[in-house]
């Protein structure tokens, strides 16, 4: 992992404690957490990615009352996935990282999902084919802006 | 295999194999008792992220430090004025209970608090108290405000608990008409996108019809929430079970979002010396009606 990319994943992690918890804007903040898993974990292997993956969710399921582990569950899973798809994507293409931020974010709303306690969760339709599509179209493009902005000299987004 | 350095196959399987243990253990929290889950979160909420908490509790008071002076005038003169005009009244209730033989209303004490909202995700009906077992807090004390019921506390820790607001699926309270001739329980239903949340009070007698804007209070059944605590008003009929009973959509007093500020309320055991002195008036301002 390259020094810019360490201190892209630790930017990300402080911005979004900073402002989601500090500053409480929830959804209206963009999900770095979600972004430092996907593009630090292209810079790692898979087990470091499935490790950063965990620390993340480990935070964001600091609060949680009734479904603590669901996201630990989804971004270590998508933390070893995104390291692995590097063996298969070279991942320089705007399109491709769009795309892949995007299924990131849409997977790791399913994964938690599907772990959540059912008493609890949202339903399926609303929250799955409906909000977070739109909440996955913000996150690429946020990250996409980001990980061009910082990671272009790196050669691998 | 690109990307990893020296051993080749045997490396990339080593890696694979503790990606796949790495994704296991993270199930693994899904799925532990409650306690272990709660001890872990606890000791990450206090370490790492004691600082952003702390910096959130902070900008808090600056912002309620900022509110409008006039605001704040107004509502202390409207408390004044609501203890004034029930000067007598707590005489008088305990002059009719001496001759209907009650015995002494259970008596409750409000502790104040600050409420911080997390905004990670999975915590939109969740909120953290200031408050924990070193001032008496325990789980499923009641959170009201001065409008009504907000919540319930759900984890206590020594400094802090974490609390549920209505709009929580597990939420659940024992209400009444404000008559005390109607009952049945409340809980929340979820709109779609979560634009539409409200409370149903279901279990009602079919033959009783509750008129819209009929006041709802908790009835204090089960003993989790003091009696008298205002809840919402009736909105209209919700669903009828012929013959049986009736359900009906309520408008909550409190809206979540909008509270910054609220009391948790503290059972004072009947036999205690505390039982038996007045509530401050800064209390009784956070009581529901009486």
């Amino acid at each position: 992992m390259t020094p810019r990319a360490a201190a892209l994943v630790l930017g990300l992690v402080v911005a979004h404690l900073l402002l989601r918890v500090a500053l409480g804007l929830g959804n209206g903040a963009p999900d770095f957490f979600l972004l430092a898993v996907l593009l630090g974990s292209r810079h790692m292997t898979p087990r470091s990615g499935a490790v950063l993956g965990f620390a993340v969710g480990l935070l964001e399921d600091a609060f949680s009352v009734s479904s603590f582990g669901a996201t630990i569950f989804a971004l270590t899973a998508l933390g070893a996935a995104g390291a692995q798809s590097r063996y298969f994507f070279v991942g320089k293409s705007m399109s491709f990282l769009v795309s892949y931020l995007a299924l990131g974010k849409w997977l790791r709303d399913l994964l938690s999902w599907l772990v959540s306690d059912p008493a609890t969760r949202r339903a399926f339709g609303d929250y799955l084919l409906f909000e977070s599509p739109l909440l996955a179209l913000y996150t690429s493009v946020v990250g996409t802006v980001i990980a061009l902005l910082v990671l272009k000299r790196s050669g691998r987004a | 295999m690109a990307g990893l350095s020296g051993s080749g196959n045997e490396g990339s399987r080593s890696q694979l194999l503790g990606a796949v243990g790495v994704v296991l253990l993270s199930l693994v929290t899904v799925y532990l008792p409650s306690a272990p889950q709660q001890a872990i979160a606890h000791v990450v909420r206090q370490s790492v992220l004691r600082p952003f908490t702390e910096l959130h509790a902070f900008l808090a008071g600056m912002r309620a430090r900022a509110r409008d002076f006039e605001i704040l005038r107004a509502q202390m003169d409207s408390a004044m004025g609501f203890v004034a005009a029930h000067a007598t009244l707590a005489e008088e209730n305990r002059q009719l209970r001496e001759i209907l033989l009650l015995g002494q209303r259970p008596s409750v004490r409000y502790l104040p608090t600050a409420i911080m909202r997390a905004g990670t995700s999975g915590t939109g009906s969740v909120f953290r108290v200031a408050a924990g077992t070193g001032q008496g807090v325990g789980p499923f004390n009641a959170v009201v405000t001065d409008l009504g019921l907000l919540g319930q506390v759900q984890q206590v820790q020594r400094d802090y608990a974490l609390a549920i607001d209505w709009s929580h699926p597990e939420f659940r309270v024992s209400a009444m008409t404000s008559d005390g001739q109607n009952h049945g329980i409340i809980e929340p239903v979820r709109g779609r996108f979560r634009e539409q949340d409200r409370l149903v009070l279901s279990g009602v007698d079919f033959l009783a019809e509750l008129e819209p804007g009929t006041e709802v209070l908790t009835s204090g059944r089960g003993g989790a929430f003091p009696r008298g605590v205002r809840i919402g008003w009736v909105a209209g009929v919700a669903e009828t079970l012929a013959g049986w009973s009736r359900s009906y959509y309520i408008t909550p007093s409190v809206y979540p979002g909008a509270v910054t500020y609220a009391a948790i309320t503290l059972p004072v055991a009947a036999d205690s010396v505390d039982s038996a002195t007045p509530e401050a008036p800064a209390d009784a301002a956070a009581q529901g009606p009486p």
